[in-house]
């Protein structure tokens, strides 16, 4: 009596033929756990875009909207332009950025090429943390308080700038700061068995090296720090012209454009914010697409 | 590669330069003004002297916020782009911005409070001269309201106080449905919306329950709504909004507020027969106004204008003050200041109906050229 030996079949049954409908149960509600958060999460970003966008970009389809000014219209007029905002708006990001991008960019070499493990760069470190967890409107308190009250300067575009500084500093800080840590040591002491000095190798060599990243960051921060409203309320006042001088008189910005268009309770009014708010999105957006372009142009080519 | 990355670099930032310098333009042309009508404004063009700072700053009663775009527009025309800006963040914030010397101009519902040492600390700000309260702005207060189906409603000031002080709570109790004859009342209960935030506008009405309602107003008057009942909500806008979101819903707020959220206005009978919010009844009321300020200073009194019952006026009218230094501004603010104001006081009276306000009565209108003329 012989018995074929069916060589396809496993010597042991497969220990797990069947998944349990225990384990199927709580694979499927741990799948739809995450599906319902990524739903709720989504949900309220593309109703806000798709409203913003239903209600305000009719407004901004005119060349005036580009090119003008709100300059001698009333709250009851149609017309105009928010020009006058968009100079302020990229006037005190750029002061800003001009001020805020060196220092921070140099903390952060300090943190990473110098600094390293020592107690000051420990505390630098901290205060950073915890200036990136201070909230919008105590930047903008902390300046009135220094720069209007203590040293009796004007409310200005410059102060905003100011404010802004101090939101912008910690993020650039934390960006770079990483972004160099990920560069290899062993480009470093490639770098340094040639005999280049230190300072050398970190502008020729290690920043090269991130520069993509870097200025990815940067151009984050700036985009974040536009769109910031507690500043721009407390530290200049709102004008419906255009006004190019940062250290006199008051600047319109899209934020402070948008609150103070708000008290228009009519169409107009209506018209103005939502156009203002269509108008800050497609900026901040052109600029993120900036940051990656100039990111894409700047990087290394590997090879 | 280098210099690739350098140019790409280059021409980015040339790129982003252009976009920046692109001419824009404060050059506007309105397209719309609106129907015009009622009281005629007073139009004497004055030889307005222009020139000095080109940026006037002025901040303060939001209730004149209207107002002040047409005077502003009116002053760029006049005055080949001389600007100024507005901020319109409440008269308490006027007041303290220009006794701090931030703003050139304060604009506040009420005149500089000596009690409360404003009065001195304008005068400080002013190089120890007198500030002036001067009386620019006359805007109606509407006695706003929205109940579905109901687009007539008149009321007399103890009405009016005993719904805002809760004594009247249901729309069709008699004492409306008495004086509103053949309208029908719903049987809803009444929502009182006032101002949450300290504002010259509660002050001036509390001020009219208090003078034309008698003992039906028991409370004090001032900028914080005393009446006890009801729904605060922020601002002019804040009230105008919530107005137009409820259903038995009624509030104080500015004619041009109410206008713009399109919200219907109650007429008052002050015992003369019902009066319609209108720039000529409006106009023919701010007539009984009278100064109490000395000189130049021309701070109001309204008891008795909000007491009274002439025939077709509309008593419930606040007034404006632009609040000003008598000297001691430098001579190029002065200059400015000169030149907004008279532009103000004449050719700016003119788009005040459309804007919803009421151009000045003339008496008043020389009273303010003499004292913006005397400005050093």
């Amino acid at each position: 009596m012989s018995t074929a030996t069916d060589l396809d079949r496993p010597a042991a049954a497969p220990a797990f033929q069947q998944v349990s409908t225990n384990r199927k149960t709580r694979n499927r509600i741990a799948t739809g756990l995450v599906w319902t958060a990524f739903t709720a999460a989504l949900l309220p970003l593309v109703w806000l875009l798709i409203t913003v966008l239903a209600r305000g970009f009719e407004y901004v389809l005119t060349a005036d909207w580009w090119q003008k000014s709100f300059a001698g219209l009333t709250s009851r007029q149609f017309g105009g332009g928010v020009y006058h905002a968009i100079v302020g708006t990229l006037l005190q990001g750029l002061i800003c950025a001009i001020i805020a991008v060196p220092i921070a960019i140099l903390v952060a070499i300090y943190l990473v090429e110098y600094g390293k493990n020592s107690r000051l760069a420990s505390a630098v470190t901290f205060t950073v943390d915890i200036l990136s967890g201070v909230p919008s409107i105590v930047a903008a308190l902390f300046i009135y308080a220094l720069w209007v009250t203590t040293l009796g300067m004007p409310r200005s575009a410059f102060a905003v700038s100011l404010a802004l500084v101090l939101l912008m500093i910690p993020v650039v800080v934390r960006t770079t700061e990483e972004l160099l840590k990920i560069v290899p040591d062993e480009l470093r002491e490639a770098a340094y068995a040639l005999g280049i000095p230190k300072w050398k190798t970190i502008v020729k060599i290690v920043i090269p090296t991130a520069l993509s990243g870097i200025i990815t960051g940067i151009s984050l921060a700036i985009a974040r720090v536009m769109g910031e409203t507690a500043p721009v309320l407390i530290l200049v006042g709102y004008n419906s012209f255009i006004n190019y001088d940062p250290f006199a008189g008051s600047m319109a910005s899209l934020p402070l454009l948008m609150n103070s268009e708000r008290l228009t309770t009519n169409d107009v009014g209506e018209a103005r914010v939502w156009g203002a708010a269509v108008t800050l999105i497609l900026i901040i957006t052109l600029f993120n697409l900036l940051g990656s372009l100039i990111s894409r142009a700047t990087s290394l080519k590997t090879k | 590669m280098k210099t690739k990355r350098t140019a790409s670099l280059l021409g980015m930032v040339a790129a982003g330069a252009l976009v920046l310098s692109a001419c824009g333009s404060d050059n506007n042309t309105p397209t719309d003004t609106g129907s015009s009508g009622g009281a005629a404004a007073p139009t004497n063009t004055a030889n307005v002297e222009c020139g000095g700072k080109t940026a006037l700053t002025a901040e303060g009663s939001s209730a004149q916020k209207g107002a002040m775009e047409a005077f502003v527009a009116a002053y760029r025309q006049k005055c080949n782009d001389q600007q100024l800006s507005y901020t319109p963040s409440g008269s308490g914030a006027g007041v303290k911005q220009f006794t701090g010397g931030i703003v050139d101009i304060g604009g506040s519902d009420s005149a500089l409070s000596a009690s409360k040492g404003e009065v001195e600390a304008a005068a400080q700000r002013c190089q120890s001269n007198p500030a002036w309260n001067l009386p620019l702005v006359f805007g109606p207060i509407a006695i706003a309201y929205k109940i579905d189906g109901v687009t007539d409603l008149t009321l007399t000031p103890e009405v009016t106080a005993k719904i805002f002080s809760g004594a009247v709570t249901k729309w069709n109790d008699p004492a409306i449905a008495g004086i509103n004859s053949g309208a029908t009342l719903p049987d809803k209960a009444i929502t009182v919306i006032y101002r949450g935030d300290e504002s010259g506008t509660t002050d001036n009405f509390q001020k009219y329950l208090k003078a034309a309602a008698k003992d039906a107003w028991t409370k004090d008057a001032g900028k914080v709504f005393n009446g006890g009942v009801g729904q605060g909500a922020n601002g002019s806008a804040g009230v105008a909004d919530a107005l137009s979101a409820g259903d038995g819903t009624i509030g104080y707020v500015e004619w041009s507020y109410a206008q713009d959220a399109n919200l219907s206005t109650a007429k008052i009978d002050s015992g003369s027969g019902a009066v319609e919010l209108n720039a000529e009844s409006a106009g023919k009321a701010i007539d009984a106004a009278e100064v109490k300020g000395e000189g130049n200073d021309l701070a109001l009194d309204l008891d008795a204008l909000y007491a009274s019952n002439t025939p077709g006026a509309y008593p419930l009218v606040l007034a404006t003050y632009e609040i000003v230094c008598s000297k001691g501004y430098d001579a190029d603010t002065a200059k400015a200041v000169k030149a907004f104001l008279t532009v103000a006081a004449t050719d700016g009276q003119a788009s005040l109906v459309d804007a919803g306000y009421v151009p000045l009565p003339n008496e008043f209108q020389s009273k303010l050229l003499t004292a913006i003329g005397a400005i050093s």
